[in-house]
């Protein structure tokens, strides 16, 4: 009931007329996302609208606002590893949730750079957001050179049962969401704080070849469980529990190649990622954008990820516990993932039609790709990993007045 | 540690260093002139330009692997787990 209403909402939302001033530079941008994955017993289904809209106030400031939510629902493993001779996965349960983010950003552009600052808001039954960032930019050389270096710092709370004074063992998982953040007697908020840390080199080489380099460096402290998830640990089923510190660390580097005799650029890039609960990772993506004609392009894209297992995951707590900690992320073990992905844009309006109007460009993109996960070391009891295919389309509206 | 480990230990991330600083002295030899700059102009050519839809996709993406984040301070909520 709830998905088909929010179907609604997003066809709704992608037809917003066109209203803004066109007496300064605006942007009005209606996206929609649908994400699916299935496979067994265990799908998700999570449908992303979002509008943002940006307008230059005078020479020097610009403004943007959005909105953006995420409609879930699915059936999901809420015991992970249950014994029984019925299938584990067949103990999925069924969850439906909807959040929204509300965001808000200034920039301040000066002769060869810019400052950028921004807030977020996220909302849900069961989980709230804050998160502020703040970023500069300078163009040096003749603007060959750029540097970007940025800061951003988010306020979570989680909801979870009122079970602190209890060992990790002992918790239970949160059966709802009911309660959370209504002053109910059995229900917390749980604080996650994260800081983040960004920095970026661009570099223009030649007419045809642009170079990123890039770092972040980024510190979570505090709760970093899905509360509704408990764990099989041999004799009973306890709420996962993870370490409540995490630093992450990642390198980038990307290009942008144009190739000439084809009219067509070419996008490799590669990032290599290691945190603290020493999950490693690299992937390595390479994109084909081939412009077609005056108005449109489309763009082909192939990625491989591939990361460790967190150090206290184990595929079965009872006869190979880590520690302390135990986990039934499987987003946690090793995996590797596939994605190929293509999309077409479309300008069907644009700045070289003469004669005034509101609406300076339109322009039409639609996008969507496969994506498959492999989870080598991660059951379900003996059952393997269902649900590891995946699929996502996104359809765009962006406006320029 | 010996002090000849304690040396290469200390090797790699000045070496890093080293490189970097040889990079943007590099850098400073490009020189591309703003008339030549037509091909840098389009959206394929700048990195983030892959607008709104490109944000989808790394949010579909950054729910589904550990790895992901660190661009950004946003810790979780979506419920897509």
């Amino acid at each position: 009931m709830q998905l088909n209403r929010a179907t609604l909402v997003a066809l709704c939302l992608m037809s917003l007329p066109a209203w803004a001033s066109a007496q300064d530079r605006a942007e009005l941008d209606t996206t929609v996302t649908l994400f699916r994955e299935s496979g067994g017993p265990l799908e998700m289904t999570v449908i992303t609208p979002s509008v943002d809209i940006a307008a230059a106030a005078g020479e020097h400031v610009e403004v943007r606002g959005g909105w953006e939510a995420d409609i879930v629902s699915g059936a999901s493993v809420a015991i992970v590893d249950a014994p029984g001779e019925v299938d584990a996965v067949t103990s999925a349960t069924r969850l439906d949730d909807l959040r929204h983010t509300a965001r808000f950003g200034m920039t301040f552009l000066g002769q060869r750079t810019d400052l950028t600052v921004a807030y977020q808001y996220g909302h849900e039954s069961d989980y709230r957001s804050h998160s502020f960032d703040l970023n500069a930019r300078a163009e040096l050389a003749e603007r060959n050179t750029v540097f970007s270096v940025g800061y951003a710092r988010g306020f979570d709370r989680v909801c979870d049962l009122r079970q602190e004074s209890l060992a990790a063992p002992e918790r239970q998982r949160l059966p709802g969401s009911g309660g959370c953040f209504a002053g109910a007697d059995d229900r917390i908020a749980r604080d996650l704080e994260l800081h983040t840390l960004r920095g970026a080199w661009s570099q223009i080489w030649s007419p045809i070849l642009v170079t990123q380099l890039g770092a972040s460096a980024q510190v979570l402290n505090g709760f970093q469980v899905n509360p509704y998830r408990s764990v099989w640990l041999g004799n009973a089923a306890a709420q996962e529990h993870h370490p409540d510190n995490r630093a992450r660390y990642a390198a980038d580097l990307g290009a942008r190649i144009y190739l000439r005799r084809l009219d067509a650029i070419l996008q490799p890039s590669v990032r290599v990622h290691r945190d603290t609960w020493d999950i490693r990772s690299i992937t390595g993506k390479l994109s084909y954008v081939q412009l077609v004609g005056e108005r449109g392009r489309f763009q082909v894209t192939g990625r491989y990820y591939q990361q460790t297992s967190a150090t206290f995951f184990s595929d079965d707590y009872g006869l190979r516990p880590r520690g302390q900690y135990f986990t039934g992320d499987r987003e946690l073990s090793a995996m590797r993932s596939y994605l190929a992905s293509g999309g077409f844009e479309y300008q069907a309006l644009g700045e070289d039609l003469e004669g005034e109007r509101a609406l300076q460009t339109l322009q039409l993109v639609a996008r969507g790709g496969f994506l498959f996960s492999r989870f080598p070391d991660y059951r379900y009891g003996t059952a393997e990993v269902p649900n590891g295919r995946s699929f996502f389309v996104t359809l765009q509206v962006d406006m320029h007045f | 540690m010996d002090s000849r480990s304690s040396s290469e230990a200390h090797r790699s991330p000045l070496a890093l260093v080293a490189l970097l600083l040889l990079a943007c002295s590099l850098a400073g030899c490009a020189r591309v002139r703003p008339d030549e700059r037509a091909l840098l102009a389009d959206p394929a050519m700048t990195f983030g330009g892959e607008g709104t839809p490109g944000a989808h996709e790394a949010h579909v993406l950054s729910n589904r692997e550990a790895a992901f984040g660190g661009a950004e301070a946003r810790g979780g909520g979506c419920g897509c787990n």
